[in-house]
């Protein structure tokens, strides 16, 4: 196939497009933020930055960043420990009743999220535990866990498992296998699973909605706060929200690539 | 230093296997296997897959349990001392590098266990490199960047590392191309003369055991039926799996015809003096124009072989037979009938 010039310039414009239908509402949104109307809406006239002066000097705003984190830390943490057992279990062992265990494990992933939430709500209620972040976390969990086990499975799949014993027949021990080995293999998926569980934590509204109490995490609040008594608060505390995700997730990848530096360094 | 393998039985014995057994369920994959295994020996253990051989030399390594029976390293009992304790190391079938390392970090592993220091671990892994013929600059490579005989070489380079008594191959040359594993199997056997150490290898190839090996050992659903030499069990396979396992073979069967005399069933031919109830003949053995027993055969099939050609044969009675002749055999026509001919002396008789 030949590639004329008008070929590439369609091509380019196609990449524009796409780009374009991807950034233009997270643009709108910081465009709004820089408003000072009561309703969210484009284009405005008084451009100013009020708006981020108050989200910073506002004690909510940190709040709810920082529910939201720690929902999302511990999830993380939970999430991978739960994730890479439940991947031996779902990918690397062959085991009686394994294929119900992989069926039933991905079936929350395709139940309905705020069913699951009042569902999560009700059993709550039930065991006589009070909604609040820490519910939160576990509500997160049921339906992160499965999706994490499931990132991490990718990596057992093309993973001869004889490197385990080669590692025991050249005189290492179980937990050296599993630390020189087994982990290794497993790193990147860890990583993206990580990755995964972080993001999905730090933007679920319709689990965090039934199920976190009286502790508002940035999504709830942003919800509600658009529903009712909007103002450009709302839209400059989703863009602080967004820069703080995307700090994070860039400095990690920072950490990684010096990490992998060092080690490749090192003899 | 080269050593001489010619008096090899006369050497103590490393390894010791008494009355080895594996079940799996109802499977008796390892059937009472005992064997001695001198020092330096080069064996080699042959089998069809589901033999049992891959269990065998499992169980061998400390990654298997057998299910009853002792196993000695010289004189002390290792049975349930687990690989990791084990003064041996295996290649694995499929190699089972550790695809997240380098070349060097492959390599220096069961030296990283041991607690060695970096710069040592470094040079012992650059004097490896040389044993197997891979360049130094391959230590910092990703194994993932290696081919397939470099592979092998690495996976070689690894096993010797942990400078064992003993060195175990799990059949790692059959996922290899014709021409490269030729070249293996040589570097191979020089390896083992070089290094004197005492080489345990599986295969389902005979032809490769008998390229390699000192002595070869050939199971058969769990069990070891015959032990000799290459030249031993070319010369005289014990029964008919051991003869039809070396290739292309004749094997003619003796009945008694209604006189009471011994004839070969599928030629219907006399033969005085048999010792055994079935004949092998060799295809070159099996020769063009009347000798000694000769029977009439009409050509189906015509190969060239280089400088030899092999031609199938039917004789009257039905039964397919296969010569190697030397040259072209121009005259041995498709469709056309000969006369040919064996010697009593290039019968192998067995039993079974």
């Amino acid at each position: 196939m030949t590639r004329g010039p008008h070929t590439s310039a369609l091509q380019a414009l196609w990449i524009v497009l796409i780009l374009g239908f991807l950034y233009i509402p997270i643009v709108s949104v910081v465009l709004a933020s820089m408003a000072n109307t009561r309703y969210m809406r484009f284009p405005h006239k008084v451009w100013s930055l009020d708006a981020y002066r108050d989200a910073i000097a506002s004690f909510t705003t940190w709040q709810i960043h920082s529910i939201s984190f720690w929902i999302a830390l511990f999830v993380v943490i939970l999430a991978v420990v739960l994730g890479t057992l439940g991947a031996v279990a779902f990918a690397r062992y062959d085991w009686r009743g394994r294929g119900v265990f992989q069926r039933l494990l991905v079936l929350p992933i395709f139940f309905p999220q705020p069913v699951l939430g009042l569902a999560l709500l009700l059993s709550l209620n039930a065991v006589g535990l009070a909604p609040s972040w820490k519910t939160a976390i576990f509500a997160h969990l049921v339906w992160i866990v499965p999706i994490v086990t499931l990132v991490i499975s990718i990596r057992f799949f093309g993973y001869d498992p004889a490197q385990e014993e080669a590692a025991r027949d050249l005189g290492a021990n179980r937990w050296q296998v599993i630390r020189e080995v087994t982990l290794p293999a497993l790193w990147p998926g860890i990583f993206s699973g990580a990755l995964f569980a972080f993001l999905l934590s730090w933007s679920n509204l319709p689990l965090s909605i039934y199920t976190s109490g009286p502790d508002t995490p940035l999504p709830v609040w942003l919800f509600s706060r658009t529903a009712t008594n909007y103002s450009p608060l709302v839209p400059s505390v989703a863009v602080i929200g967004t820069l703080i995700s995307a700090l994070l997730v860039l400095s990690l990848a920072l950490i990684l690539l010096a990490a992998k530096r060092v080690r490749a360094r090192r003899p | 230093m080269l050593h001489d393998t010619t008096h090899i039985t006369d050497r103590p014995v490393i390894l010791s296997l008494a009355g080895l057994s594996k079940t799996f369920g109802t499977l008796k994959a390892v059937d009472d296997i005992s064997l001695s295994i001198p020092e330096g020996e080069f064996l080699t253990i042959v089998g069809p897959s589901g033999s049992g051989k891959s269990t065998l030399v499992r169980i061998l390594a400390g990654l298997e349990a057998p299910t009853s029976g002792d196993l000695f390293l010289r004189d002390t009992q290792i049975t349930q001392s687990p690989a990791n304790k084990r003064p041996t190391a295996m290649v694995f079938q499929s190699l089972a590098l550790f695809d997240h390392r380098t070349v060097g970090q492959n390599i220096e592993f069961a030296m990283k266990m041991k607690g060695v220091p970096a710069a040592d671990r470094r040079n012992r892994a650059l004097e490896l490199l040389q044993l197997v013929r891979l360049p130094e600059d391959y230590y910092s490579r990703p194994v993932t960047q290696c081919s397939g005989g470099e592979r092998q070489r690495v996976a070689l380079a690894r096993a010797f590392a942990s400078d064992p008594e003993i060195l175990f191959f799990d059949e790692p040359l059959s996922a290899i191309d014709y021409r490269l594993r030729k070249t293996l199997e040589v570097e191979l056997k020089e390896l083992h003369q070089r290094t004197g150490r005492t080489f345990v290898y599986i295969t389902h190839s005979l032809e490769e055991a008998m390229v390699m090996s000192d002595r070869i050992a050939i199971m058969q659903s769990g069990r070891i039926v015959q032990t000799g030499t290459p030249a031993e069990i070319y010369s005289a396979p014990v029964n008919r799996f051991v003869a039809s396992f070396m290739g292309e073979v004749n094997i003619l069967t003796l009945e008694k015809d209604t006189g009471g005399k011994q004839v070969f069933s599928e030629i219907g031919q006399p033969v005085q003096a048999a010792r055994g109830a079935y004949a092998m003949i060799r295809p070159e053995a099996l020769e063009l124009g009347p000798g000694e027993i000769t029977t009439q055969l009409t050509v189906t099939q015509r190969l060239m072989l280089g400088s030899r050609t092999q031609v199938h044969l039917v004789s009257e009675l039905g039964a397919t037979l296969i010569s190697e002749l030397p040259g072209t055999a121009p005259e041995l026509d498709i469709g056309t009938t000969h006369p040919f001919s064996f010697s009593t002396e290039d019968i192998a008789w067995m039993d079974e």
